[in-house]
């Protein structure tokens, strides 16, 4: 072989080795970091990249997908010195492949630690029961500071999440307890709330029917003294009428109206069932021979026009002082 | 092995090419595309002019690696048009888009919730509630402006 089919046959193979070397195909979520002798000069971004074979090294491949990692189990102590075990998860992405590369030596581990330590102060300056149900606050505060710390890495925490929060059993249990009492107490309260409720309810109704009773009483009552007065009008009215009548006639009409009211009251007392024995007392008898005196006397006070009318009634009726009832007239 | 090489003459360049090609297919790493396609011209030119094959090994490595800036030509406005998809680039989605700033930007730098999360950002001095825009980002640190 002579010098040139050697020299033709190594150049053949230092150009297959040389494309090898310089051709790289970084896939799509990954950065890859070119170092020129071991000192960081550039970054490959996801497809064909060429890189000057025999200066240039790839350095670190970095993953720029959005990472999930698990913050293991770790026991706080709250400001109210309950011990809790709490664990998480954070996510984060690369954004600078060149800063996760080298300003970090350990970045999972870094962040891991960061964030514990984190948990620690935060949920260590906050009571249990906040702990418990203000998570979301804690997330929140935990993702600021945690952001805040890897921001010199090139990278952002997206999330963290507290996945666990465990009180120990026999505080889980006190607070099931608290619960509980809570519980019943708001029945009880409850309970009697709709007790006196009802109380008051039917007090009230009673105190209304009672209301309306009385407000029944007094217009019944009213009424009543209203009808009274109206009858005793009337009553006015009819003796008024009565007495123009006898003034105007014989006095003798007024005994025989008396005379007449007087047999019905009797018959009355005749056709009554159970007495069939009438005990009347004297005055009774001689009232009503009064009565043709009462007669007398309202004549003299209806004045002498009724005087000579009068003196004619007396001449054709019975005496008025006659101790016996008046004989009906003939009808 | 030379003597079998030789002895088969131009074939030898096609039939090279097309098992790089077909290793290429197999495990895609570009640069066995570029050998391939150096060995069938390779091949396409010892039909035609008739040369040593000492020769047309030197002519092969220097297609092959005249190939790769001249594939580098081609790609660029490729790769320029890949650059503009967003996938693995979340800040560079957020570029242009107007948000309201929870908290004021202090100093110069502040924090301003963006979805479910929190980002950084720096700009002017702005009170909490202002309106801003995202105008440049670098990494995972966005600057904004009044918008």
């Amino acid at each position: 072989m002579s010098g040139f089919d050697v020299f033709a046959i190594v150049l053949v193979l230092l150009v297959i080795v040389t494309l090898i070397a310089g051709v790289k195909t970084v896939p799509q979520g990954y950065d890859w970091t070119i170092e020129r002798f071991g000192k960081y000069t550039q970054t490959l971004s996801p497809g064909l990249n060429l890189i000057v074979p025999y200066f240039d090294r790839v350095g670190r491949k970095i993953n720029m997908m959005e990472q999930v990692i698990n913050i293991p189990e770790q026991e706080v102590i709250t400001k109210d010195n309950a011990t809790v075990t709490v664990d998480g998860v954070a996510f984060f992405q690369v954004f600078d492949a060149a800063k996760a590369s080298y300003e970090v030596s350990n970045l999972e581990q870094a962040i891991i630690v960061l964030t514990m330590t984190n948990i620690r102060s935060v949920m260590g300056s906050m009571d249990l029961d906040q702990v418990l149900s203000h998570r979301d606050v804690i997330n929140e505060r935990l993702l600021r500071v945690v952001d805040a710390a890897v921001s010199p890495w090139g990278l952002k925490v997206n999330r963290i999440e507290i996945k666990d929060i465990v009180p120990p059993a026999d505080l889980v249990e006190a607070m099931g307890r608290q619960m509980k009492a809570e519980r019943v107490k708001r029945a009880d309260i409850l309970q009697a709330e709709g007790a006196r409720q009802s109380e008051i309810l039917r007090a009230e109704g009673a105190k209304q029917g009672q209301i309306l009773q009385a407000e029944g009483r007094r217009e019944a009552a009213f009424r009543d003294a209203e009808a009274r007065e109206r009858s005793a009008e009337a009553e006015a009215k009819a003796t008024q009428m009565v007495s123009e009548a006898i003034a105007k006639g014989d006095v003798a009409a007024l005994n025989y109206f008396i005379a007449d009211k007087y047999i019905k009251a009797f018959g009355q007392f005749a056709d009554a069932p159970n007495q069939k024995i009438i005990m009347l007392p004297m005055e009774a008898v001689s009232l009503l021979g009064s009565l043709a005196g009462i007669g007398e006397i309202a004549k003299a006070t209806f004045g002498e026009s009724a005087a000579s009318a009068s003196a004619a009634a007396r001449r054709g009726s019975v005496p008025a002082t006659s101790p016996t009832p008046p004989v009906a007239p003939p009808r | 092995m030379t003597d079998m090489f030789v002895s088969l003459g131009t074939w030898n360049w096609l039939i090279f090419g097309f098992i790089l090609m077909a290793l290429e297919v197999i495990a895609p790493g570009v640069f066995l595309l570029w050998l391939g396609l150096a060995a069938l011209l390779v091949g396409l030119i010892s039909f035609a002019v008739v040369m040593s094959w000492q020769i047309q090994l030197v002519m092969f490595a220097v297609f092959a690696a005249a190939a790769v800036p001249v594939w580098r030509r081609l790609a660029r406005p490729k790769l320029d048009a890949s650059s503009s998809s967003f996938l693995n680039k979340r800040s560079e989605a957020l570029l242009g888009r107007e948000f309201t700033l929870e908290k004021p930007i202090v100093d110069g730098n502040g924090t301003m919730r963006i979805g479910d999360t929190v980002w950084r950002v720096a700009g002017p001095d702005t009170p909490a509630g202002t309106r801003v825009k995202v105008v440049q980002v670098d990494g995972a640190n966005l600057t904004v402006a009044a918008a």
